[in-house]
C-alpha cells in the first residue's frame, strides 16, 4: 500500500491543498442560514462546490505524475496501472469522506439545522465519489496541471450555476430546468432538498443512484489513459 | 583591445564564497572556454560580469568602462545566451527575434534583415512562423542563441548552451560559435564538457570552487600534465606476456593487466613503444593498440584531484 | 521608445493566453446569458430590470481577476525564467514592467467592454452611461492589477501570491454579499460597502444611472484614492524587490 500512503502524504504536502482540505470545509460549518432558500445553511448548500475543488486538487496529483514521467517509472515497476490508480483513488476517497464527516457532524455539534444529518452525509459521500471521478476524467485529457485546474474552475462555475446550487432550479425557465438534469450538481441540489423535506426513501436512493452512475461512467473514462 | 576585465572580484552567498578573487581578461577576437564542474561558479561569474548580480569586492571593466560598466551603451554591444531556455513561449520564433531586435533599437528593414539573418544562422530559417511551444529541445536551444544575435553583439556570453540536446544540434551550435568568431565576435563560452572547449576555444580558463585555477591555450595546459604516456595493448593470450621483462624496458613506469589488456605507463618522450611491441609480439598476437593522449580532463584531475564530470554523467 | 516596441508582443502574449480569455470572457458571457434567461421579466423595486443589475455585477466582478495575467508576465520575465536575459537587455526594466501593467489594464478593460457590448446587443441589457461604466471598470481593473503586483512583490513564493490574488477576488465578491448575507457587524458592513471595490464600483454605476452624480463621484474617487495609495506601496515594495 505504498502508493496509498504516499498519496495521503502528498495530498497534504501542498499548501493550497491544505487550505482546501482543512480551512474551507471547516468554514462551511459556520455560514449562516438563508431565509427562504437554501433550505440548509449556506455552507452546506455550497459544500458541493468545495467538494468539486477538492476533487480536482487531489486528481491533479495523478496528472503531475504523468507530466513528470513518474508514471513511466512505475510502469516498469512490479505494480499494475490498476493498483496505482486504485490506491491513489482510495486515498483521495478517504480524505473526501473524512471532510464530509467533519462538516456534517461539525454542523450538528455547532447546532446547525441539518434535518437528517446521516442521509446528508451519505449524499455528500456519493457526490464526493462523483466529483473524484469527474476530476479523473478531466485530467485524462490534459498534460499540464495548471491549465487543467484553471479550465476545470471555469467548468465548476458553469456546472454549479446551471445545476441549481447557487440559484434554485425552481425559478429556471423550462429549457434550463431540463438542461439542469444532466449536471451532477442538480442531483446534489435535489438530494439536499430531500434531506430537508423528503419522505420517500426511493427518491433519495434514485438521487444517489444517479450520482453513482456518474461515478462509474467518469471513472471508466478517466481510467483509460495510462502512460502517455 | 580588452573587451572585459575582472580584477579581484569576490561574491558571497552567506558563508559560501561563490567567486574568490577572480582575475580574468577577455581580449578581442578570443573564444574563452570557461571550464569547470557543476558548482564551480561559472554562472555566478557570468551574472556578475553582466551586472545581474552585484559583487562585494573588486572591479569590473566592460569595453574599457570601469565607472559604469553595465550601462545601456555597453549592454548594446553585449549578448547573453542563458543556460536555461529563455524564449517567450507565447510567441513564434520570428516574433521572439523581433521582440529582442526591437529592444536593441533595431527598426524597419534593418530589423527584418537581422531577424532573417539570425534565424538562418541557427538553422531555423523555415521555422520562423511556428510557435516555440511546438519546438523540440534542440530547436529551442538554437532559438535561445538566435535571440542573443539579432543585434550583432561584439561580446557574446554563452552559458552552457548545449545542455541536454542531441549531438547533431550540439555540433551545429559549435560550428555556429566558430562562425561568430570569424565574424568578429568575442565569445565567453562556459561548459563542463571538455570536448567542446577543445573543439572551439582559443584560450581555456579552468575554474573550481569559485577560483580560477589555470588558464592558457589547450596545448599549454596539456603540456603541464604531459609527463607520462599511456599505451593500451589488447593481446590474444595475456598469460604468455612476460610482464617482468616489460617492466625492465627503459622509461616504463607502471604496467597493469586487465583481462587480455595491458596498460603500460611510460615517461613522456621515452620513445619505448617500439621495444614494448617487439617484446609483446614475440609472445602473443596483438589485437589492438591504443595510445592515450592527455586531455583537459587529465589537466583538471591533476590540478584539482577531482574528475571534471561525475562518473554517473559519463 | 524601445519599451514601446515590446508592447505589441506583450499584447500578443496576453491575447494568446486562451485560459485567461476563457475565464475573463467566455465564462462571464455564459453566466450573463444564463442569468438573462432566469431573470427576464423580473424588475427591482425601482423598476430596473434585474438583468441589468446582474450584467453590471458580472462585468465588475470579473475585473477583479484581470491582474493574474499581468502578474504572470512580470514574474516570468523579471523575476523567474527570463530574468537573466531581460536584465542584460539595454532597456529600463521598471518601465518594461509598467508597459506590461498598462497592456494588462487595457486588455482587461477591453474584455469588460466586450461583455457590455454582448449584453447590450444580444441580451438587450441597457447601459445608461458607457463612458462612466468604462471609467469605473478601468478603476477596478487598475486596482486589481496593483493589488496582484503588491502580492507578487511582497511574497517570496509565487504560488502563494497567486492564491492571495484569487483570495482577493473571491473574498471581495463574498464580502459584497453576492453569495450569502454577511453578519451584522461593523467590520463586515464596512467591507460590504466603502471597503469593497465591488460595492463601490456598483454603487458608483447605480448612482450615476439615477443622476446622483455627487455620490457616484464620491465612490469613484474612493477607488481612485486607494489606487494612488496602493500604487505608491507597489513602488516601494517593487524597489525593494528589484534592488
Amino acid at each position: 500500500m505504498t502508493i496509498f500512503t504516499f498519496a495521503l502524504k502528498r495530498s497534504f504536502s501542498n499548501k493550497t491543498n491544505l487550505l482546501f482540505l482543512t480551512l474551507f470545509p471547516i468554514a462551511c460549518i459556520f455560514f449562516p442560514k438563508g431565509e427562504e432558500w437554501p433550505f440548509l445553511p449556506y455552507g452546506y448548500q455550497y459544500f458541493g462546490i468545495i467538494i468539486l475543488f477538492i476533487g480536482i486538487r487531489l486528481a491533479t496529483i495523478i496528472l503531475e505524475d504523468r507530466a513528470k514521467g513518474l508514471v513511466k517509472r512505475l510502469a516498469v515497476a512490479p505494480i499494475s496501472h490498476f493498483q496505482y490508480l486504485s490506491q491513489n483513488l482510495l486515498a483521495y476517497s478517504i480524505i473526501l469522506i473524512v471532510q464530509c464527516v467533519l462538516v456534517v457532524y461539525g454542523g450538528v455539534l455547532f447546532g446547525q439545522e441539518l434535518y437528517q444529518p446521516g442521509w446528508l452525509l451519505l449524499l455528500y459521500i456519493s457526490f464526493s465519489f462523483s466529483s473524484l471521478a469527474m476530476a479523473l476524467a478531466w485530467i485524462s485529457i490534459y498534460r499540464n496541471k495548471d491549465v487543467s485546474f484553471l479550465m476545470y474552475m471555469a467548468i465548476i462555475f458553469i456546472v454549479v450555476m446551471l445545476g441549481g446550487i447557487i440559484i434554485p432550479v425552481e425559478i429556471f425557465p423550462d429549457l434550463l430546468k431540463r438542461l439542469a438534469v444532466i449536471f451532477p450538481t442538480y442531483w446534489l441540489g435535489q438530494g439536499i432538498n430531500w434531506v430537508a423535506f423528503g419522505e420517500e426513501i426511493l427518491d433519495f436512493l434514485l438521487i444517489n443512484g444517479v450520482l453513482w452512475l456518474y461515478t462509474v461512467v467518469f471513472m471508466i473514462i478517466g481510467s483509460i489513459r495510462k502512460i502517455q | 583591445m580588452t573587451i572585459a576585465t575582472m580584477q579581484g572580484v569576490v561574491k558571497r552567498y552567506g558563508s559560501h564564497v561563490a567567486l574568490d578573487y577572480i582575475n580574468l581578461n577577455i581580449h578581442e577576437g578570443e573564444i574563452i572556454g570557461l571550464l569547470g564542474p557543476n558548482g564551480a561558479g561559472k554562472t555566478t561569474l557570468i551574472q556578475t560580469l553582466t551586472g545581474i548580480t552585484p559583487f562585494e569586492r573588486g572591479k569590473i571593466e566592460i569595453f574599457g568602462d570601469s565607472k559604469n560598466p553595465f550601462s545601456n551603451q555597453n549592454k548594446e554591444k553585449m549578448g547573453l545566451v542563458t543556460q536555461e531556455i529563455t524564449v517567450l513561449e507565447e510567441l513564434t520564433a520570428k516574433e521572439n527575434l523581433q521582440f529582442f531586435a526591437g529592444v536593441y533599437g533595431l527598426k524597419g528593414e534593418e530589423k527584418k534583415k537581422r531577424v532573417e539573418e539570425a534565424l538562418g544562422f541557427v538553422g531555423l530559417g523555415d521555422k520562423g512562423g511556428k510557435m516555440t511551444t511546438n519546438f523540440s529541445g534542440g530547436m529551442k536551444r538554437r532559438l535561445n542563441i538566435a535571440c542573443a544575435l539579432t543585434h550583432r553583439p561584439k561580446f557574446l556570453i554563452m552559458d552552457e548552451p548545449t545542455v541536454g540536446i542531441d549531438p547533431q544540434s550540439r555540433n551545429y551550435i559549435l560550428e555556429a560559435v566558430k562562425k561568430l568568431r570569424e565574424n568578429g565576435t568575442t565569445i565567453l563560452y562556459t561548459t563542463h564538457y571538455m570536448e567542446e572547449v577543445q573543439a572551439i576555444a582559443t584560450k581555456v580558463v579552468i575554474m573550481d570552487q569559485g577560483q580560477i585555477i589555470k588558464e592558457g591555450t589547450v596545448e599549454e595546459l596539456i603540456k603541464t600534465v604531459q609527463h607520462e604516456e599511456k599505451v593500451r595493448i589488447d593481446v590474444t593470450d595475456i598469460e604468455r606476456i612476460p610482464v617482468e621483462a616489460l617492466e625492465k624496458i627503459s622509461g616504463v613506469k607502471k604496467i597493469s593487466v586487465s583481462g587480455n589488456q595491458l596498460t603500460i605507463i611510460s615517461a613522456f618522450g621515452s620513445g619505448n613503444l617500439d621495444r614494448i611491441l617487439t617484446l609483446v609480439k614475440e609472445h602473443a598476437g596483438v589485437l589492438e593498440i591504443q595510445a592515450d593522449k592527455p586531455n583537459l580532463e587529465d589537466v583538471f584531475l591533476t590540478l584539482t584531484g577531482k574528475q571534471l564530470r561525475d562518473k554517473e554523467e559519463e | 521608445m524601445r519599451i514601446l516596441s515590446t508592447v505589441k508582443f506583450t499584447a500578443l502574449r496576453m491575447i494568446r493566453n486562451y485560459i485567461v480569455l476563457i475565464l475573463l470572457l467566455v465564462v462571464p458571457i455564459i453566466l450573463i446569458t444564463f442569468f438573462s434567461f432566469i431573470l427576464s421579466g423580473y424588475v427591482t423595486d425601482v423598476g430596473i430590470p434585474y438583468i441589468n443589475e446582474n450584467a453590471m455585477t458580472m462585468v465588475v466582478v470579473f475585473q477583479l481577476f484581470g491582474g493574474s495575467i499581468v502578474m504572470y508576465l512580470i514574474h516570468h520575465d523579471l523575476f523567474a525564467e527570463n530574468k537573466m536575459r531581460m536584465y542584460v537587455i539595454p532597456f529600463n526594466q521598471t518601465m518594461y514592467a509598467f508597459s506590461i501593467m498598462l497592456c494588462g489594464a487595457i486588455y482587461s478593460i477591453f474584455l469588460g467592454i466586450l461583455l457590455m457590448v454582448y449584453s447590450q446587443f444580444v441580451l438587450s441589457v441597457i447601459w445608461e452611461n458607457w463612458i462612466w461604466m468604462t471609467y469605473i471598470i478601468s478603476l477596478v481593473a487598475i486596482l486589481s492589477i496593483i493589488v496582484c503586483l503588491i502580492f507578487m512583490l511582497s511574497v517570496k513564493n509565487y504560488k502563494i501570491a497567486e492564491r492571495l490574488s484569487e483570495l482577493y477576488g473571491v473574498g471581495f465578491v463574498v464580502l459584497a454579499g453576492l453569495f450569502f448575507p454577511m453578519p451584522n457587524h461593523a467590520i463586515f458592513e464596512f467591507l460590504g460597502s466603502y471597503g469593497n471595490p465591488v460595492t463601490l464600483a456598483m454603487g458608483a454605476i447605480r448612482d450615476m444611472s439615477i443622476s446622483n452624480t455627487s455620490s457616484a463621484w464620491f465612490q469613484a474617487n474612493i477607488l481612485l484614492v486607494v489606487i494612488i495609495f496602493l500604487f505608491i506601496v507597489m513602488l516601494m515594495v517593487g524597489r525593494r524587490k528589484m534592488g
